[in-house]
């Protein structure tokens, strides 16, 4: 097949559909983005017909970037930050060994256990956040980062997604390793782990999001400024009586963009396959 | 490591069952007592933090909903709720909705996945973007896609360019559910694609070799190779997109309110007019209670019906 750029037609076209996806994903933040730089009398100008000045913030200010670097944001997106990765950090630490037991080990009442992870996901948290968060005041948990953190760590969720990409490790590496006299911790630290890190990704991102996007709770546990989280000192962006879009478009614009990097330092571990890895290593 | 043959893990599986050494059996006992220890600081967390406070909506669903009466009434909310045409409405508008954006997110989120595990440049950027909106606050995105979906909007904007008339969008009843359908994948569907790109790399390149010695063809081998070595991964996508869009309340709750005509009342953002503009925190819980059953009967089902549980 000729080839331009050392990639085939077939590359090309594969490229191009990755590229407008990312589009379709990308136009709204865009659109939101351009908004951010615009004065507030500007934003709703130039959406129909579309001209040029849609696609482009003239006349251009700064006013939006000065407007949240001197609200609550700044300290917001660190506290959000802190509270996020510390989920991550002691969700994975709870839910790695659940999912481990529920995978590799067989014991008496493992339906049960299943179906107890199972009914945990099921619950909407918003719902049961009300009467939970008078329990956490009466355990004087309210303002503090452990009063945020708690609830996103047994997250049900996680569990089961690394549960089905633990029984993908083939059991004769397990049988092996008893054989040769691990220890059932070594085993899940030494094999399972190395194994499912796209897995351990894809239940730290079910963490992550959680605290994330988390908004009734923080409102309810931490209404004391020093722990604002960043979806909240969004929303004080919209007063009784004006909004602020450039602000509230910026603001979550810069909360996207976090995890983002994150995200991007990850996509190396998206590469080996458990079989091969097995077979080869 | 130990040399392995490259076999599917559900052969390996069933096979070691069958054949499991007396050895393992007699460490069953202490297999027990391991998953005990490795399962306490999971299980606490969610008995303490799901389960007991869903106890507590269960027992406040039992009392007079305050209304001149106190008390234990039993399922008096339920029947009442249940015979309420506005809550009807809001069951039945939910599983529309539930019908629609689960195989229509999940067939995306396939698609994208498979796209995104080709090699090309740069892929890992592309699918960090396909991410990006469902780590966006989801006020800012309903307060992006509100204004989007405006009238006088950027969306219709765009349709003007090519010449399609103006569209409702969010302020007509036949449109408002599927705006915020479009609304709601725009966010689940990057982030489920993450665990099917996990799931596509845990199948090993062997078993397409093979398909590829026994002739297969693309559509072929994502029959008889992908979909069934996926079965696990998609299970954990289906079950839990399933209940995500149950759940889905921010979102209609800022856009819609449940409008227009109660087009895009979801059980959701019922419960919450129950209890905050209503005041009928019985009845709220009820409706959540009963929420949790319907999940509760979908997941059972996919787990039933579906291959991938274990």
């Amino acid at each position: 097949m000729k080839k331009t750029f050392g990639l085939s037609v077939q590359k090309y076209i594969l490229l191009i559909l990755a590229i407008l996806i990312s589009l379709y994903a990308l136009a709204p933040l865009f659109w939101a983005g351009i908004g951010a730089f615009r004065t507030e009398q500007d934003i709703f100008k130039y959406m129909n017909p579309l001209t040029w000045q849609s696609f482009i913030p003239a006349p251009f200010t700064w006013d939006n970037v000065q407007v949240v670097l001197q609200s609550s944001f700044p300290r917001a997106l660190l506290n959000s930050i802190i509270v996020t990765a510390s989920t991550v950090a002691l969700g994975l630490a709870v839910s790695v060994p659940a999912a481990f037991a529920l995978s590799a080990l067989k014991f008496r009442g493992q339906g049960l256990v299943f179906a107890v992870i199972l009914l945990s996901f099921l619950i909407p948290f918003d719902s049961i956040a009300i009467p939970l968060s008078a329990t956490f005041r009466t355990l004087h948990l309210q303002d503090g980062f452990l009063g945020l953190i708690l609830p996103g760590i047994g997250n049900g969720l996680a569990i089961f997604q690394l549960r089905q990409f633990f029984l993908n490790v083939p059991l004769e590496l397990k049988e092996a390793a008893r054989l040769d006299g691990m220890g059932w911790f070594a085993l899940m630290m030494k094999i399972y782990v190395p194994l499912a890190k796209p897995a351990l990704i894809g239940a730290g991102l079910l963490l992550f999001i959680f605290q994330w996007q988390a908004y009734l709770w923080p409102l309810l546990i931490a209404p004391d400024p020093q722990y604002i989280q960043a979806p909240i000192a969004i929303a004080n962006y919209a007063g009784e009586h004006s909004v602020a879009y450039g602000a509230i478009f910026l603001a979550g614009i810069v909360t996207a963009l976090v995890p983002l990097v994150v995200l991007l330092f990850t996509q190396k571990y998206f590469t080996q396959s458990i079989a091969t890895s097995g077979s080869k290593g | 490591m130990p040399k392995l043959a490259a076999r599917t893990s559900a052969t390996t599986r069933s096979g070691s069952a069958a054949t499991r050494p007396g050895w393992l059996k007699r460490l069953t006992g202490r297999e027990s007592y391991v998953a005990f220890w490795f399962l306490l600081p999971a299980l606490a967390m969610l008995v303490l933090l799901r389960l007991w406070p869903l106890g507590g909506a269960i027992a406040t669903s039992t009392q007079a909903s305050g209304f001149g009466k106190t008390g234990f009434v039993g399922i008096d909310n339920y029947v009442r709720i249940l015979q309420d045409a506005t809550f009807l409405n809001a069951l039945k508008v939910t599983l529309l909705f539930t019908v629609l954006v689960n195989p229509f997110q999940i067939v995306l989120a396939l698609l994208f996945a498979v796209l995104l595990v080709q090699k090309i440049p740069a892929v890992g950027l592309w699918r960090s973007i396909i991410f990006l909106p469902a780590a966006v606050p989801q006020s800012v995105s309903a307060v992006i896609w509100g204004i989007v979906f405006r009238p006088d909007g950027p969306m219709n904007g765009a349709l003007k360019v090519l010449g399609i008339p103006q569209q409702p969008f969010l302020t007509s009843p036949s449109q408002a559910l599927l705006s915020i359908i479009v609304i709601v994948s725009w966010v689940g569907v990057g982030f489920w694609m993450m665990f099917l790109i996990a799931g596509l790399k845990d199948i090993p390149a062997e078993l397409y070799e093979a398909a590829e010695v026994d002739g297969a063809g693309s559509l072929r081998k994502f029959f008889s190779v992908t979909i069934p070595q996926l079965r696990r991964p998609l299970l954990f996508v289906l079950v839990a997109d399933t209940v995500a869009n149950f759940l889905v309340f921010a979102p209609v709750q800022i856009l819609t309110k449940g409008g227009p005509t109660g087009s895009t009342d979801l059980v959701m953002v019922e419960i919450f007019n129950k209890a905050f503009t209503t005041g009928d925190l019985a009845g709220a819980t009820a409706g959540t209670v009963l929420l949790v059953l319907v999940v509760l009967a979908v997941v059972t089902a996919q787990f039933r019906l579906l291959p991938g549980r274990d």
